[in-house]
């Protein structure tokens, strides 16, 4: 009697169908990609109901806030940021070096006292967190007037946003938007995230 | 294992046939290199683009078309860090109650509202944020401004009149 021999199934399977998805997949999110520029601080925005996008197109000045009250700013326009330094480092008697120059290009974002500039430069934007503490703006000594001055005379289309942590205080705000009133620039763009419109 | 199979057709007549290599490629690392970068991919991405709200702040050189606005007319908010103080008319006359309320939808929202559906198109908001106001304070009022549908708003700093008021209500 011959003896009964179980099926044996083939252990291959065809994963040509899985292979497709994935690499459809992997298509979608390597295109909708946008990688989050480098930022010293993480902030987290509070949420509107807005739905305007930020609209980048004309050149952005971005001043950040930090939960514990740290100003940064940023721009888009490369140009401008070659400016400010240009005119910044001439305003303090800082001499610029090629390698400064470098470094400062590639950094995101400035958020040091002047004080600090020389040896913030001198290294690797990667190496400078710890002393990004922010830019000054008391009356007292008001940093960010002039940077913002010098951007703006660079290019006076920039637009100004204002991104501030959701934790941070009011008061830094106040004084960002007096600041900035004061050099007659009345009009600011609050970055939020998007949240439901209630019915 | 994925394979892509070619050996279709069967052998006829006695015809001289090169060696068949075999076509069957092991598909596996490519699938996991495609499933890792897809992971990855995933992570860094943010889908939800940041939005923006514009602010229009008075021109301060600018003196002239100023339009009054009436006290009756107006409502006076505080946010705070927890909750929203509101008073109508002026913070040092006797009169004036402070009240107190949250952002929540039964809160200050249903305050506003209720003001404009009193006082009509002419109705209008002042922001005055505390001392102790976050920067997330100022934007839900923003928001409550927008959801209300109410375009005016002005955002002032707080006075100590108003501080005072505060104090006094106890609240």
């Amino acid at each position: 009697m011959p003896k009964v021999k179980a099926k044996r199934h083939s252990v291959s399977l065809d994963m040509t169908a899985m292979c497709d998805v994935a690499f459809l997949l992997l298509t979608f999110f390597m295109l909708t990609a946008k990688f989050r520029p480098e930022e010293a601080v993480t902030i987290t925005p509070p949420s509107s109901i807005s739905e305007k996008p930020l609209n980048t197109k004309d050149g952005m000045l971005m001043v950040s806030v930090s939960p514990e009250g740290g100003v940064y700013l940023a721009t888009d326009d490369q140009m401008a940021r070659e400016f400010m330094l240009e005119r910044m480092a001439n305003r303090y008697g800082i001499a610029v070096t090629a390698e400064m120059k470098k470094n400062f290009m590639s950094s995101e974002i400035v958020g040091y006292p002047l004080g600090a500039m020389r040896q913030v430069l001198n290294m690797k934007p990667s190496e400078a967190k710890a002393l990004s503490k922010g830019i000054p703006i008391d009356s007292a000594n008001n940093e960010l007037s002039y940077w913002v001055g010098y951007a703006k005379l660079s290019n006076p289309e920039l637009k100004v946003a204002i991104k501030g942590d959701k934790e941070s205080n009011y008061k830094v705000f106040a004084d960002i938007i007096g600041t900035l009133q004061a050099q007659n620039i009345n009009i600011f763009q609050l970055v939020t995230g998007p949240e439901n419109k209630p019915k | 294992m994925a394979e892509i199979d070619s050996s279709g057709g069967g052998k006829k007549g006695g015809k001289k046939r090169s060696k068949k290599m075999s076509t069957k490629i092991d598909m596996t690392p490519m699938v996991d290199l495609g499933f890792l970068l897809i992971t990855f991919f995933m992570l860094t991405t943010t889908l939800a683009k940041p939005v923006t709200m514009q602010l229009n702040m008075p021109d301060k050189t600018d003196t002239k078309e100023t339009s009054p606005v009436k006290l009756s007319e107006s409502l006076t908010v505080c946010p705070d860090e927890n909750k929203v103080y509101y008073y109508q008319g002026i913070p040092t006359d006797a009169g004036t109650v402070m009240q107190v309320t949250n952002y929540s939808e039964t809160g200050i929202r249903k305050v506003i509202a209720d003001m404009k559906a009193k006082v009509g198109n002419n109705f209008t908001i002042v922001i005055k944020p505390t001392k102790k106001a976050k920067y997330r304070n100022m934007i839900d009022m923003l928001d409550e401004c927008a959801i209300t549908n109410n375009k005016r708003y002005a955002l002032l700093e707080i006075d100590p009149d108003t501080e005072a008021l505060i104090k006094r209500s106890g609240k």
